[in-house]
């Protein structure tokens, strides 16, 4: 199914296309309030994937018990037209803007099949789901995203974009890449990578298996539930790491910096690497748990502490 | 003990080759250099220290620094200016050291499919990509030069290798992002960076 809002704005055909259209509306659930309004809805897989594209405005994703999409908001003027294709399990949305010249803002509301994948991509507009159960892929340029995870993977990617990821303490696999953007995970479990250049990453993650965490000039803060057997690795060239451990602590942990200071609740002191160089170590075993903690660091300072 | 016939410069030669090669300090002095520029708790903070103690160790022995700068190991190779690109360059893996050919190559393939996609993102968004494609640039510059000072170095040489990495991830990122989104967008006044 295709259906296409051509040359909406300014278009002359436009109040026969009023009328035809408030005369369809009894027969259909295709409305168009205004020239830029849409409310289109489509039988769906429950398990489907679903593709979003918006350049500027904002997507709003929701997850429902229900097996249909439906797609309201605002077409921003100017755009060329709103794709809405479905293709066996899979449905794309995608505003259409013209080769040349701008076009104004546009607004998605999008409900979905909770249980489907979801893949939105954006350039500035804002992305916002909630209630999806499914795979999650959402990309954005300069945008902020921000969603819930659930059991499946969900992977977060952004230029300058902000990215927020809230949890239901469910393990999964969450993957943030971001250039300059901050990140803040909650109640989030399972694993949990990331890669920054220069964002902040503030994380507060539940059951831990796997962490891989990596920035260049961004400073790292986790606060972690350490599985038994957990692999938490750090890394950061001037950035500081910050990691809190919930619970006492069991694992064998193995900490350096070339020139930052390392500082720790327990555990031995760190020693310096060399007699004439500012580089200092800090290795050593706590309780009997066999995860293993890795932290490594240029200029960034480094904290270990557990609560 | 001069040699008849021998040029003045050769026997300065000669005694100078049979000095020590170093001459550590009589005790450790990085506590006290520490304790004094703790203070200043800049990014490239041992940078500083670093050439602190190399001038006090060189002042403790002058013949030792003066040998130690005729043998001196030729230091990181300094990476030219960006090119005209604006997203890529040399790079070197400590004193010495090229990275292999073919990773420059995908590096430059990268770069050059990123600057002809640039366009394509907000003004916005290009500056913050460049200026952190820079910033990875100087964290690289900052880790080949203690690396120079420390050749070998564990730590150091696995920092430079994800830093690198770090780089070809961010620029096959963006390229990405830029191609999904291969429509021009107009300037992005007012859009939250």
């Amino acid at each position: 199914m295709r259906i296409e809002f051509r040359d909406i704005a300014g278009a002359r055909w436009l109040p026969t296309a009023a009328l035809v259209a408030g005369l369809a509306l009894a027969a259909s659930n295709v409305s168009a309030d205004d020239d830029t309004s849409i409310n289109k809805r489509v039988p769906a897989d429950p398990a489907g994937q679903v593709e979003v594209s918006n350049t500027s405005g904002s997507v709003v994703v929701t997850g429902w018990d229900r097996n249909e999409i439906e797609v309201t908001g605002e077409l921003g003027e100017g755009s060329e037209r709103l794709e809405f294709e479905t293709s066996g399990k899979r449905t794309r949305i995608k505003v259409v803007l013209p080769k040349r010249g701008s076009s104004d803002d546009s607004d998605l509301y999008v409900r979905m099949p909770a249980g489907s994948s979801l893949f939105v991509n954006t350039v500035s507009a804002d992305i916002v789901v909630q209630g999806v159960r499914g795979a999650q892929r959402l990309q954005a340029v300069s945008a902020d995203i921000r969603t819930e995870a659930a059991a499946e993977d969900v992977e977060c990617k952004s230029v300058s974009g902000d990215v927020t990821v809230t949890g239901h303490g469910k393990p999964g696999m969450i993957t943030i890449t971001t250039v300059s953007g901050d990140a803040r995970l909650q109640n989030v479990a399972g694993e949990v990578n990331g890669n920054t250049v220069s964002g902040n990453f503030d994380f507060d993650l539940g059951a831990t298996t796997r962490s891989r965490l990596r920035s260049t000039s961004g400073d790292l803060g986790v606060r972690a539930k350490a599985t038994p057997d957990a692999r938490l690795d750090f890394e950061s060239i001037s950035g500081d790491v910050r990691l809190n451990l919930v619970g006492k602590p069991q694992a064998e942990f193995d900490i350096s910096s070339f020139n930052g200071e390392i500082r720790n609740c327990f555990g031995p002191k760190p020693e310096r690497t060399d007699e004439y160089a500012p580089g200092r170590d800090l290795q050593f075993r706590e309780g009997a748990g066999s995860a293993r903690v890795r932290i490594k660091t240029l200029n960034g300072d480094i904290s270990l502490c557990s609560k | 003990m001069s040699r008849e016939g021998e040029s003045c410069d050769a026997r300065v030669d000669r005694a100078l080759a049979g000095l020590p090669r170093e001459l550590p300090p009589d005790r450790d002095l990085w506590p006290e250099i520490a304790a004094q520029l703790e203070p200043r708790r800049a990014q490239r903070r041992w940078l500083p220290l670093a050439a602190a103690a190399v001038l006090l160790v060189a002042a403790s022995s002058l013949i030792t620094a003066q040998v130690v700068r005729r043998n001196a190991t030729p230091v990181a190779t300094v990476a030219p200016a960006a090119s005209a690109s604006g997203v890529v360059r040399p790079a070197s893996f400590g004193p010495g050291h090229a990275l292999d050919p073919e990773y420059a190559a995908a590096r430059q393939q990268l770069a050059a499919m990123l600057a002809a996609r640039m366009d394509r993102l907000p003004s916005s968004a290009r500056q913050k990509v460049a200026d952190n494609l820079a910033e990875l640039h100087r964290a690289a510059d900052e880790i080949n030069a203690a690396l120079a000072l420390q050749p070998g170095d564990a730590l150091l040489e696995e920092l430079l290798l994800n830093t690198y990495q770090d780089e070809l991830a961010v620029l096959a990122s963006v390229n990405q992002l830029a191609n999904l989104n291969g429509t021009v967008v107009p300037e992005d006044e007012g859009i939250k960076l």
